[in-house]
């Protein structure tokens, strides 16, 4: 699916998976896609952003809970998951 | 009978110009125009802009409506110098075209400018042989295949998704694959990490993975990159790559390839797996979500097994 993707990247054809997370869930055998949106408070690519460079990940240990108070789950996302090697 | 100045004088009477800024704009903008080369395919071959098609003077009137189906698609026509694609630009006019803009100045102007300009090598007779599946598929054909070679790919990760990404990217022809992974194969990866063998065991994943790659196919460039991608190489190594592929398997790594693409600007071709269940989607700056609009946090230690 990620060489796909790329593919039509790398072309600019067809529709990719922006804005869309498509989970498979290989024993059922089903594919569910749930839409995502932009979140406005993101850290990152928010409307104020917190994080203007890596310097977050320099701090060690917590470099990925960049999260401001109050900033909600993205809901109806599933949990991530953690293997990929 | 009309002399020449006088039939480029009546053709920008009805055909716009626009100079090679304006063009790269409207390249850059959501609707952007048709570009057509109507120089002869020896020129175009020589150096073209990349989003451009091939169609001579000649065969204009013939084959534009293959190339352009809707007439009110805005088309931007152009030559060497500009003065050949004016009097195309007028004819495409009176064959109901609304809006066609003339290149001022041609390809010459647009490559004095510097602007980017790609140029076709021939391919080989093994080449043509290998890609021709591609070549059948309207939305790829031989322009797709060019556009597949000149694309260069960043891997993170050569194992469970990094694995198949990076075959599947090589045999299509991606000219340019960087493999990015600091392990060395274990026994434990060989259920699922088919780019590396028993003989491999021990050995670093990115120099099985390179050699397994170009045996599939010697047109790609690998370039083995035996490290952990960290906040001191990350920028360094992904500004030469068009895309990012997260193969990785840690949320230090997703956060952090998450960031450096975004500040970068780089889309991030993200997946993940875990048992039997895999998500992918693709986080493209500016355009949709990011990681961290997904999961502003990572699940606490304990929670999702390793």
């Amino acid at each position: 699916m990620q060489a796909t993707e790329a593919v039509k990247l790398l072309l600019g054809i067809g529709e990719p998976l922006v804005g869309r997370l498509l989970t498979y869930d290989a024993l059922g055998m089903r594919f569910r896609e749930v839409r995502l949106r932009r979140d406005p408070n993101c850290p990152l690519c928010g409307g104020s952003p917190t994080i203007k460079d890596l310097s977050i990940h320099r701090a060690g240990g917590d470099a990925c809970a960049a999260t401001p108070n109050g900033h909600a789950a993205a809901a109806g996302a599933p949990a991530p998951a953690r293997a990929g090697g | 009978m009309k002399t020449l100045r006088e039939m480029l004088a009546e053709a920008r009477q009805v055909v716009p110009e626009e100079g090679p800024e304006d063009l790269q704009r409207r390249l850059k903008s959501d609707a952007p125009p048709a570009v057509i080369d109507v120089r002869d395919p020896d020129e175009y071959r020589d150096g073209h802009i990349e989003a451009a098609s091939n169609i001579s003077r000649g065969f204009l009137e013939f084959r534009i409506a293959g190339a352009v189906s809707d007439p009110t698609t805005p088309i931007v026509l152009y030559c060497q110098t500009g003065l050949r694609s004016v009097l195309a630009a007028k004819a495409l006019k009176e064959l109901g075209y609304q809006t066609v803009i003339n290149l001022q100045g041609g390809y010459q102007k647009w490559a004095q400018s510097g602007l980017p300009v790609v140029k076709d090598v021939a391919m080989t007779p093994d080449q043509i042989q290998r890609y021709s599946r591609h070549y059948l598929l309207p939305q790829v054909g031989d322009k797709g295949q060019r556009k597949l070679l000149r694309g260069k790919v960043l891997l993170i990760g050569a194992g469970g998704l990094g694995s198949p990404t990076a075959l599947y990217l090589a045999a299509a022809g991606v000219g340019t694959l960087g493999l990015m992974d600091g392990d060395v194969v274990d026994i434990t990866n060989l259920q699922r990490q088919v780019l590396h063998t028993t003989a491999d065991i021990g050995k670093p994943k990115v120099e099985s993975g390179t050699r397994t790659l170009k045996a599939l196919n010697p047109d790609v460039n690998v370039i083995p990159l035996p490290t952990r991608i960290t906040v001191d190489n990350v920028m360094e190594i992904i500004k030469d790559y068009d895309l990012i592929v997260d193969g990785s398997d840690n949320f230090e790594t997703r956060y952090l390839v998450n960031d450096a693409c975004y500040l970068a600007g780089k889309t991030n071709v993200h997946g993940s797996i875990f048992q039997f269940e895999g998500m992918a989607t693709v986080f493209a700056p500016n355009e949709g979500p990011c990681y961290r609009c997904l999961y502003p946090s990572p699940p606490p230690p304990g929670l999702v097994p390793s």
